[in-house]
């Protein structure tokens, strides 16, 4: 029932204790990069002066802006020769955030992966695709160290391509898929396009939907498209990427593994920590990772932790749906999205104003990010295909810097609403349908 | 040298009127018309008018993205055939266009072709050498 009964079922006491005994090796780490290094010193704590786990809230929040502001170097705790792996966001405007892996934060991730994808019933006699980027987006290569661990045979098929996927699902006889949920409407589409059904033409049993926030009803719907159960899956990146929370079998929240993570959710305003059952902000300090551990890191995500004993018998507590954002990001087509990304890309282009607006809809059964920019009225000149050529350039501009491919709208100057004090760039449209 | 005027146009209600009212309010006759959508949501409005550029400064006060663009001007005859004849020379002359419209002079008896061509000089160039008339802005606008 267990991928590791001795961890997955601890009790309280026990798993205080082991987070106590593994903050304090944090902090050895910790102490060792230039960051955490001035701040220790700075609080006067040393490590091994934890002996109340509590003692966590006597430490500053860390944010993305400090993870930018030390970029890159400036959280690391082990000399370079020792990392085997970096993941990064994407973007070219401002420092991305980059979290850098040795050896045992590989393998310590790709076992809370395993740990993960066992506990929602995939073991390994499963045949797993992964429908997912590869690359510096962690849900490529953080689930395929993760079914590599668990055992189970492994199709690293990468996104897109629906055709390729359904035949790769039919050659091989898929039975667990990975996919955003936003995708696998329009996969389903094409299974429909080609006269195939999932449930007659593929041994699928197992969806496993993470990387974007979705609801029940979008759960149920993929359920029933697929006949399958679909699993929800949490992770962020600086937290290594998925296999952070994920739901058993029972479906009624995210199991966060807090052997790996310390868990807070605080008041978004006064970031003081709310009580169990409180919605908030997760705030998570990792409890495994040497090359680069992050104490007290603020992750944006609205949610909340489920009060009460889950029927699996695990005693890590569980996560509810992410329900929203403390700050203006954004997620669409898998992509974290800013909109001073879109800006920034935008304030390179003479041609347009810098009003903007992007409007997130769903377009026959897909979402999508409208991008509308003004063009300035003394770079018009009549032409339709100088018009044309501004909007491809755009859309690569937009595609390059943040991985999703907008559709861009050119819109006459004066037609977007004037933006006074706090802008309103973002307006989600987006059925909760897939 | 004749000139259209050159809107960009967002393709929503009211946008194409907001336009023709500027134009009544300030007495400008419109001549002919070609309106080309794109499917981005925007397209842009060739019109032929009695007084361009009078009609581009009342446009462009009131904020519009409007320019002026010269145009060349063909006679035909406002017969069966009249338009397929003016082609097949123009064609000869190895000339392309992205856009065209039409309006007739005199019914019956004359009409003229606008075209709209990505290098103006050299398509003016071309004609000229095929022998074929280019009217001037007097012809193509109509008398006031």
């Amino acid at each position: 029932m267990y991928w590791e009964k001795n961890y997955e079922t601890l009790s309280k006491n026990e798993l205080t204790d082991l987070q106590i005994d593994r903050f304090n090796t944090t902090l050895k780490y910790a102490a060792q990069s230039s960051f955490y290094g001035n701040l220790l010193q700075k609080l006067g704590i040393s490590p091994g002066d934890i002996s109340d786990i509590r003692q966590i809230q006597d430490f500053p929040f860390t944010t993305k802006q400090d993870l930018r502001n030390n970029f890159p170097y400036g959280f690391l705790t082990l000399p370079k020769k020792e990392l085997i792996r970096l993941h990064s966001s994407s973007g070219t405007t401002g420092n991305p955030t980059v979290i850098f892996h040795n050896r045992h934060d590989i393998d310590s991730w790709a076992n809370l992966m395993a740990r993960s994808l066992y506990c929602a019933g995939i073991r390994e006699t499963d045949v797993f695709q992964n429908i997912c980027g590869y690359g510096l987006f962690t849900g490529g290569l953080g689930f395929q160290y993760g079914i590599e661990k668990l055992g189970a045979l492994s199709i690293p098929a990468g996104a897109g391509n629906s055709l390729r996927q359904i035949k790769l699902m039919q050659d091989y006889g898929t039975t667990v898929a990975h996919a955003i949920p936003s995708y696998l409407g329009r996969l389903h589409e094409v299974f429909e396009m080609h006269g195939l059904t999932p449930q007659k033409d593929t041994l699928l049993r197992t969806l496993v939907i993470g990387a974007e926030p979705h609801t029940e009803e979008q759960r149920k719907r993929i359920e029933d498209l697929f006949g399958v159960k679909a699993y929800n899956s949490f992770g962020l990146s600086e937290m290594n990427g998925p296999g952070v929370a994920f739901e058993c079998i029972y479906q009624n929240g995210l199991h966060i593994w807090e052997d790996a993570y310390y868990v807070e959710i605080v008041d978004p305003d006064t970031l003081q920590p709310l009580p169990d059952g409180e919605y908030g902000e997760l705030v998570m300090t990792t409890l495994n990772r040497q090359a680069m551990p992050l104490i007290r890191y603020r992750t944006r995500d609205i949610t909340r932790i489920i009060p009460g004993k889950c029927k699996c018998g695990r005693t890590h507590r569980r996560i509810d749906r992410i329900t929203g954002r403390t700050d203006d990001m954004f997620i669409i087509k898998g992509c974290n999205i800013f909109p001073m990304q879109i800006e920034g890309i935008l304030l390179k282009i003479p041609e347009v104003g810098s009003n903007y607006l992007i409007n997130l809809e769903t377009i026959n059964d897909v979402d999508e990010m409208v991008v509308s920019v003004e063009v300035k009225k003394e770079w018009f000149k009549g032409d339709i295909h100088k018009l044309d050529l501004l909007t491809k350039q755009i859309t690569s501009m937009i595609r390059d810097e943040v991985l999703a491919k907008p559709i861009v709208k050119l819109v006459e100057m004066g037609s977007l609403p004037q933006q006074e004090g706090k802008a309103v760039r973002v307006l989600d449209n987006r059925k909760n349908g897939i | 040298m004749a000139y259209e005027v050159s809107i960009f146009l967002e393709n929503k209600i009211g946008h194409f009127e907001r336009i023709t009212h500027i134009l009544k309010e300030n007495n400008i006759n419109i001549r002919s018309m070609a309106l080309n959508n794109t499917s981005n949501g925007w397209g842009i409005l060739d019109l032929l008018v009695n007084s361009p550029e009078k009609a581009y400064n009342a446009l462009a006060d009131k904020g519009v993205s409007v320019a002026l663009r010269e145009i060349i001007a063909l006679e035909m005859k406002d017969v069966t055939g009249g338009l397929d004849d003016l082609l097949l020379k123009v064609s000869k002359a190895n000339v392309n266009f992205d856009n065209a419209y039409g309006r007739i002079i005199q019914e019956n008896k004359a009409a003229i072709l606008v075209i709209d061509v990505q290098d103006v000089e050299d398509s003016k160039k071309k004609l000229q050498e095929a022998g074929i008339q280019m009217l001037d802005d007097k012809n193509v606008y109509g008398i006031e």
